[in-house]
């Protein structure tokens, strides 16, 4: 079942003589419960992509349809809600919310959304993800990789059609960087979890299913691993 | 290197930069008017000293005087403290805003010191013009104060005006002193700054930060999640909003106090003076050294044969008193006071002075009538008109059931004696014994407030002719008191406007009439009314204008704040964003936001001022209801609504602009923080 479909996807930036085409006509599709890496120089194109199937931008041209959702049509509201119900964002540099502890950063979706947390589903998460012992301190007090895991968690706590992770261990060391994606590869087997991972770390790249190449706003391979 | 880094800084981010300035302003314009205020105060003071030939007379004297410049001094230095404890969080959050870059710069190689140095010196440049400007508008307000000051005391007799003298040196050493604590203010935060390795430096370039975990329970309980999110990042931003959240909490409780004391006061003169004495007298005139017979006898003056109506000017007066006051005593035996005031536990438990069991020494103050007067006085009593005797008012304030407000009386001694022994107040043994002709509760109409626990004897003018050889202790001065109308007729209100200029031509006449003979002062009751009325009123416009400058400051540096920061709220604002925060919550957060910071001073202020009016009421023995019926709802309510108005505006200018940007651009990737 294809959860995630991209057809003739092209986004473009500026006017006139400034104009920078950062996707061109792209054609992508993901199935549920698949792992994917894009790869790709910087400028590539792919935080572009990442941003569109988040709704945070629009595309130019094209057509995005996430979980059946038409993105085309969704105004900001829409486009707000569709983010913290359909998709979870993670990020090179957490954008975890500095002034909230990390159980209200994690539970933060929900708690927007006035939906009441599954308790015992939460505290599967924060188990897996070591932070039982972390929930009630604030973000600057955690190291990279604990921030980076508050924020797979908030990602996780809502079950998301799909999780986009944006070079999501950028800023970690290998221990750190290694730890992220066994966890996003587990939350990928344990709870059948959609994944579009963002790198230009190969051997990150190499812990996907499948992986798609990205070259000058275009999908240059696409890869199916084992 | 730095001299283009700083430029490029200022002129890119020059909201922060208005934060800063506004910042130094509110320093330079605090501490030269404190400064003007202080060396003009020392500088009167030495001239009253010089015109009054005083000067240096004693060591004591001397020594205040020098005293004074040292204690000003002491009193700037904390007013600077104070500053620079409050506009130090405008240099940090502005110097936090960029702390990313700046660790990029000790990256590649900055020292501590280039890094202090260059905040330093942004500081002193955004500084250096608002520091002149508040310099200046602290003058100008000073020389407003002692404009205003002059224009409100004009009537107060024996002041001098004051002049405002401007000193090069005071400006100078204001001008400094401000300019310690802006740098003082920039260096602390820039010290720390410059401490920081690389890493911490790239690591908190988030600018909201709480040092501990904290719930906004009340935000929570009233507005969700979002409650929660706005009051931590209102909490998180409260150094920044340190001059927002002081100035507009003092002026707006400042403002609601200085309404409530001045309407309490009023109210109290009101009924203590205004209302209680409205109907016993017009004009009165206070006839220097001169006794009643002197004064009675002078047929010149117009008033020595001037009883009840004759004409005064033009206008006609209704009534005229001549009176002198006189000390004496008498001595009580314990079965001559009243049945009621010995159910109360007697004298002594009213005054709470111990009782000896003998006869008690009782004050027992004269008032001498003119004999005209007097007669009028006997008719009004009851008694046929007599002048061998005096009109007893036995009565005694029971303080044990009544306040100084609402005063009860019970009657002082039994009525039956007939005769009274005064003893003189000036030469022990001397006596006078009298008769009495007759016990009463009225007073004679007269502007007098008689001592709680004497026991007032009034007497015809030719008794004390005869007495008065004997007892002495007279007042040196003699009044007159004069009623324009006829009270029955109820021709005169009080607040009516119509009889100020007929009260004026009558006082007029009556001085010009007594000057050229005696030195004479002279009051009219709606003078004097209109004088108090002018007196608070002058007093409301002074801390109103205090209060309101305040306010400016508060709403000045609010709107710097939402405005200045745009950069930093939007990453925060996107990161809301990225979590799936809908517009509509973002702008409810701004909302809430809002409502903090106007709701805050009004939370406070208003009901510790309900407080504090309710116990000052209470404490001066008024009703309460009295007061909160004419409480200054509507200019405290005027002052809420400009306060929330204005704070409403610059977070809807604020929020509009946020959330216009493209706050995916901060999500895009760090660099946009640079």
């Amino acid at each position: 079942m294809e959860i995630v479909k991209c057809s003739d996807v092209e986004k473009v930036y500026g006017k006139g003589e400034g104009q920078t085409a950062a996707l061109r006509g792209i054609d992508f599709s993901m199935e549920k419960g698949s792992f994917v890496a894009v790869v790709g120089a910087s400028g590539s194109g792919k935080s572009t992509l990442l941003h569109i199937l988040g709704s945070v931008e629009k595309p130019t041209k094209g057509r995005v349809e996430i979980d059946g959702v038409d993105m085309a049509g969704l105004n900001a509201a829409e486009a707000a809600i569709f983010r913290r119900r359909k998709v979870g964002l993670i990020y090179q540099f957490y954008n975890l919310i500095p002034t909230l502890t990390v159980e209200k950063n994690i539970l933060m979706p929900l708690l927007l959304d006035k939906r009441k947390p599954n308790r015992e589903y939460f505290d599967r998460i924060v188990t897996a993800l070591g932070l039982t012992d972390k929930l009630e301190a604030l973000p600057h007090q955690l190291s990279g990789g604990q921030q980076q895991r508050t924020a797979i968690a908030r990602s996780l706590t809502y079950r998301p059609a799909v999780i986009l992770a944006d070079e999501p261990t950028g800023n970690l060391d290998q221990k750190n960087s290694r730890e992220i994606v066994d966890l996003l590869k587990r939350s990928n087997r344990e709870f059948a979890q959609t994944i579009l991972l963002i790198t230009h770390d190969e051997k990150v790249a190499l812990e996907a299913d499948r992986i798609v190449t990205m070259e000058d706003g275009r999908i240059v391979a696409d890869r199916q691993r084992g | 290197m730095w001299k283009d880094y700083s430029k490029s800084y200022i002129r890119y981010n020059r909201a922060s930069g208005l934060q800063i300035c506004a910042a130094a302003l509110t320093a330079s314009f605090f501490l030269t008017l404190f400064a003007f205020v202080s060396y003009n105060l020392w500088v009167y003071e030495m001239e009253t000293r010089l015109l009054e030939g005083s000067a240096m007379q004693t060591g004591k004297e001397a020594d205040s005087i020098a005293l004074l410049p040292i204690l000003f001094a002491g009193i700037m230095l904390l007013t600077a403290i104070s500053l620079i404890l409050i506009i130090r969080g405008s240099f940090e959050v502005s110097m936090q805003a960029r702390i990313h870059q700046l660790g990029i710069l000790i990256s590649i190689g900055a020292t501590p010191a280039q890094i202090r140095v260059c905040l330093l010196q942004e500081a002193a440049v955004l500084s250096l013009l608002p520091m002149f400007v508040g310099g200046v508008s602290g003058t100008l307000a000073d020389m407003g104060l002692i404009s205003l000051t002059n224009v409100m005391m004009a009537d107060v007799s024996a002041r001098r005006t004051a002049v405002f003298r401007f000193s090069p040196a005071v400006y100078a050493a204001a001008f400094l002193t401000s300019a310690l604590t802006v740098l003082i203010s920039a260096w602390m935060p820039a010290r720390k700054i410059s401490r920081m390795t690389p890493l911490q430096a790239i690591r908190n370039a988030d600018m909201l930060q709480i040092k501990r975990r904290k719930h906004s329970r009340l935000l929570s309980m009233l507005f969700g999640v979002e409650g929660e999110v706005a009051g931590n990042a209102w909490r998180a931003r409260k150094k920044a909003m340190r001059i927002s959240n002081a100035s507009l909490l003092l002026s707006f409780l400042s403002f609601s106090l200085m309404l409530g004391f001045t309407t309490l006061s009023q109210i109290s003169t009101r009924f203590t003076y205004f209302e209680r004495y409205q109907d016993v007298w017009d004009i009165m005139v206070t006839v220097k050294h001169t006794d009643i017979e002197e004064l009675a006898a002078d047929s010149h003056n117009g008033f020595g044969s001037r009883r009840g109506t004759g004409q005064l000017g033009d206008e006609m007066a209704y009534n005229v008193a001549l009176y002198q006051k006189a000390e004496s005593l008498i001595h009580i035996p314990p079965d001559r006071f009243s049945d009621e005031l010995t159910a109360l536990g007697g004298l002594s438990a009213l005054t709470g002075n111990p009782a000896d069991g003998g006869k008690a020494q009782v004050d027992a103050p004269l008032v001498i009538l003119d004999d005209d007067s007097f007669l009028e006085y006997c008719g009004q009593t009851g008694i046929s008109p007599r002048l061998d005797g005096a009109i007893v008012i036995n009565q005694i304030w029971d303080s044990i059931n009544s306040n100084f407000r609402y005063k009860k009386y019970v009657p002082f001694v039994e009525e039956e004696e007939r005769s009274v022994t005064l003893y003189s107040a000036v030469s022990e043994g001397n006596t006078a014994e009298i008769p009495v002709l007759d016990y009463t509760y009225k007073e004679p109409v007269l502007r007098e407030e008689y001592d709680d626990y004497a026991l007032v004897h009034v007497i015809p003018m030719s008794l004390w002719k005869r007495i008065s050889p004997r007892l002495g202790g007279e007042e040196e001065d003699s009044y007159i008191r004069i009623l324009a109308e006829d009270r029955a007729e109820g021709r005169f209100a009080v607040e009516d406007s119509e009889i100020e200029e007929t009260l004026d031509a009558m006082e007029n006449a009556a001085v010009r009439m007594l000057e050229v003979n005696y030195e004479v002062e002279s009051e009219n009751r709606i003078r004097e009314k209109r004088d108090n009325d002018r007196m608070i009123m002058g007093l409301m416009v002074f801390f109103g204008s205090f209060c309101v400058l305040l306010g400016v400051i508060g709403i000045a540096d609010v709107f710097s704040s939402t405005l200045g920061f745009l950069n930093q709220r939007k990453k925060e604002f996107a990161q809301y964003m990225s979590v799936g925060m809908t517009p509509a919550q973002m702008k409810k957060l701004f909302f809430i936001e809002a409502s903090v910071m106007a709701g805050r001073p009004l939370a406070l202020t208003i009901p510790l001022t309900a407080i504090m009016m309710q116990l000052m009421t209470k404490a001066s023995f008024l009703e309460p209801k009295i007061f909160w019926r004419e409480a200054p709802v509507m200019p405290i309510c005027l002052f809420a609504a400009a306060i929330v108005l204005f704070v409403a505006l610059a977070y809807y200018l604020g929020a509009r602009r946020i959330l216009r940007c493209d706050l995916n651009a901060a999500l895009r990737d760090d660099l946009f923080w640079l």
